[in-house]
Parts: structure tokens; sequence; C-alpha cells
């Protein structure tokens, strides 16, 4: 009996202590409505949030970690945003100290300790296992995750963007909700990829060709020439964009761009990654009952 | 009676302002809240709730229903397709005061980029046909414009009707505008 105390004690304690150790890095961002949202300092200056679920404006009121007794609260404005990869940076005036956490691993069935701000300096933790650390994987936006991490963990709103720790105190990334409020980790890998090219330019630079498109079935005649039995087809196109100055029109039906097949839309999101912008794009497309091929210079999306 | 009161208690009958980008969505929530006997107001000014089609950008003291769109705490959060019944019902509970969360909102999170299901794909003449639905044709006017039959305007309606899981027109546009929304990709 004593013994099984023991070890209950002694992982209560070992839990309590990566409280402490990462207490300093959790911030709450204030938003309307007596509700804040969790976010992480990742540097000195610098706070991560999920941008998802950050309203679009250009400054917000940080709680600090310790709250009015000590941090107290700060105004840090909006550095950057990613929908790509659900990465926003808020920057703080004053650049702060930061508990020392290295980036570590995820595996399956591993544990994990989530973190979030409770709204007035103070932690709030949660406990789980690893539920799934599969490959890289895109996001809906565009953007490339370096892991897909998935907690066995239920969180409250406000504790979205929070760290989160494997068991041996590595941090692993900020959480972040995927569909039916499943909890995901954006990787620390990917967090630390983008946060350069953020701070530099308010966005990260996509490939863009200026075009909205639905995905329809080529018509039966055509099945043969074109290859391929599903295309996108051109819904509307930006004056003056890319796509436009090739002499795409409404009503085209793009088959490939680089050879890859439009219903692979994944693969197509890494032909337009930021490397590819001054690039060609080769488009097959069905015009008027025909195959044809058109040319276009890839060119980055403007802001939105 | 004070103004808080006034608030709390939902009219039979309230002032809707509706936003969405796409004009075929626009239509189809304008008919939908006429059918359920409330009116479309023009100016958010005159309005006792806001319907919007995915994020409000409104940042109104009036509630707002969103259909689809970012959790921010908004009074009403229904999934991008919830019907008409839900709608509704959402509207008049925001308007007193209640918070409307349901299962289907639940999608909206930061998601993995799906790639395209070929099983359903509409083929370019069923969109022809739908968007001459869309104005409000008769099958003998479509069959006119597109220079094809009317035994043949009647076999597309049917794969389009089969294709979507819908059995009237209202309905047909009321998903394809929904599907289109989904589906539709911006590269």
């Amino acid at each position: 009996m004593t013994d099984q105390a023991d070890v209950l004690a002694q992982l209560s304690n070992a839990l309590a202590a990566r409280v402490a150790a990462v207490r300093g890095a959790i911030v709450a961002i204030r938003l309307p409505g007596e509700r804040h949202l969790s976010g992480t300092l990742w540097q000195p200056d610098v706070v991560v949030a999920s941008e998802q679920s950050l309203p679009k404006r250009n400054e917000f009121e940080l709680i600090m970690p310790g709250g009015s007794a000590q941090g107290g609260t700060v105004s840090a404005k909006v550095a950057g945003r990613d929908p790509g990869t659900n990465i926003a940076l808020l920057r703080l005036a004053q650049p702060v100290s930061l508990p020392p956490l290295v980036s570590g691993p995820a595996e399956a069935g591993a544990l994990a300790l989530a973190f979030g701000a409770d709204g007035v300096g103070g932690t709030s933790v949660r406990m789980g296992a690893i539920n799934q650390a599969g490959p890289e994987w895109t996001s809906s936006a565009g953007g490339r995750i370096d892991q897909r991490i998935v907690l066995d963990i239920r969180l409250a709103r406000a504790e979205e963007g929070g760290p989160v720790l494997n068991a041996a105190g590595a941090r692993l990334g900020i959480t972040t909700f995927g569909p039916r409020a499943e909890v995901l980790v954006i990787p620390a890998a990917t967090i630390e990829r983008i946060v350069p090219a953020l701070l530099r330019d308010g966005r990260i630079a996509r490939g863009w060709l200026g075009v909205a498109l639905q995905p329809v079935g080529v018509p039966d005649a055509l099945h043969d020439e074109a290859g391929q039995s599903s295309g996108l087809m051109v819904m509307s196109i930006v004056d003056g964009g890319p796509a436009a100055k090739a002499g795409i029109v409404a009503g085209d039906i793009v088959l490939t761009v680089n050879g890859t097949p439009t219903r692979r839309l994944r693969r197509i999101a890494t032909h337009l990654a930021s490397e590819s912008i001054g690039r060609n794009a080769d488009l097959r497309v069905i015009r008027g009952g025909r195959v044809l091929s058109v040319q276009a210079v890839i060119e980055a999306r403007p802001p939105a | 009676m004070s103004d808080a009161t006034t608030q709390l208690v939902a009219p039979r009958r309230l002032r809707v302002a509706i936003y969405a980008a796409d004009p075929l969505r626009r239509a189809a929530l304008r008919r939908l809240i006429a059918n359920s006997d409330h009116d479309a107001a023009d100016t958010t000014e005159a309005a006792d709730v806001l319907l919007c089609d995915g994020d409000c950008r409104s940042t109104e003291a009036r509630p707002f229903v969103t259909l689809g769109g970012t959790d921010t705490g908004q009074a009403g959060l229904l999934a991008p397709d919830a019907d008409a019944n839900q709608i509704d019902a959402a509207l008049r509970a925001v308007a007193a005061g209640l918070i409307v969360r349901s299962p289907g909102a639940e999608e909206t999170g930061f998601a993995a980029m799906k790639e395209t299901d070929l099983q359903m794909l509409l083929t370019p003449r069923e969109i022809e046909v739908l968007s001459a639905i869309g104005e409000g044709m008769t099958n003998k006017s479509i069959a006119r414009r597109l220079n094809i039959s009317l035994h043949t305007v009647k076999f597309h309606i049917e794969s389009l009707f089969r294709k979507l899981g819908v059995r009237t027109r209202t309905q047909a546009l009321a998903k394809a505008s929904e599907r289109r929304r989904i589906e539709t990709v911006e590269l």
C-alpha cells in the first residue's frame, strides 16, 4: 500500500514540476466578452497563437504569466498570420524572460501534457496519450504541417494555442482544434520553420494562379483524349492575375497542373509552394471540346 | 417594460439581415427567411439578428448566426448545410438571448486538404442546367437555351437530383450552392 501511494505521489510531483517548468511560457490573449485564448511564448518577444481562432485585429491585450501581480497586462501587435499552417504571431513591445524549453519528438502512445492560460495569469493543465503521430500533411489552406499529431485530450476553447510537452518535458508544439473538436498539435518543427519568414513579411507567400475552380466530371466524349474522368472547371478569374494573362477563360476545365491531375489537390498545393513564384505552370485544359496546353507564370498570392 | 426585457422576448416575426458573398446563396437564404415568416432587413441597424454565410465581418452588438465559419463566441454557429428549420430555430433562439451550437458546426477546425470525391461530380452540362434552374427557367426554356430536347433536359435534371440527393428544384439549388462553397478551390 505504501509503495503504491509513493508511485502516485512521485508521478504527481513530476507532473507538478512540468507545470512549474512551462508556466512562464503561457499567456492569455484577451478577447471581447470576458473571454480569452491561450498563446505560447516562443521567443522572448514573440507569442505563437492558433490563427483560426484569433479575431482579425491588429492588437491584443495579453495577460502575462503571474497575472497582474507579476507580468501584468501588456499589449502586443499582430506580427503575422498564416492560415496555411494556422500560425499567428504576436510581438511584445518588451522582451520577457522565457523558460528554457527544447523541442522534442511525438510518438503515438506516449503521454502528453497540454497547457492553457486560465485568464488571470495562471495555468490550466490537461493530460492524455498521443493518439496519433503520423506523417506530414497538407492543410486545406495549402500549408505543409511537418507531422500529424493528434492528442487524446479534450480542451476548453480558451486553452487553444497553449504549449504541449511530452513526458520528458520536451515541447511538441501548440494545440489547435481540428474538425469535430479533435485536438491537434501544430508541431514545433512547423512553427520554427515558419516564424522567421512570418516575422519578416507578416504572411507566408504562396504561389497563385488567380482562379476559382470547381470539380466537374469530364464529358464522356472527351474521356479518352483527356485521359481522366474529372477536372476542375474555372468558375471565376481574378482580373490581371496569372490565369487571366495566360488567356484562361471561365468554363475551361483544367485537367493537369505540371502533369499532376487536378484531383490530386495536395500534390497541386506543393506545386504552388512559395518556391514556385515566378516559375511556369503548364496547364492542360479542355476548351470548346478540345484539349489544349496553356502556360501561366505563377505569381505570389496577394494579401487577403 | 424595460429595454432589457424587450430584448429577451423573441418577437414572432424577426428582422434578419443576411450576409453572403455568393449571390445564389444570398438569394436562397432570403427565400428561406421569407418562408420562415421573417423579414429580410437591408441594413444591420434595421435588423434584430444577423445571418451570415461563413464568418461575419461585423463585430456588431446584435446577435448573429453563422453558417459554418470560426467559433469566435458568436451567439449562433450552425453547420454550413443547416436546414431551414434549424436556421429558423437558431435565429429565434439567439434573438431570445440563447447560445446555439450544432454538432455539425464542429466540422470547422483546422483540417487536412480533401481530395476530390469522384463519385458524384456534376458534368459541365449539368452545371449549365442548374444555373438555368437558378434563374427560374422552365424545362422548355432551358431546352431552347441549351439547344437540346426537352427529354434531354429532364434526363439531366434527374441525374442532378440523383447526384445531389434531392427531390425538388429548390433543394437542388440550395444543395448545389452549398457544395460549390465547400468544393470551390482557389489556386
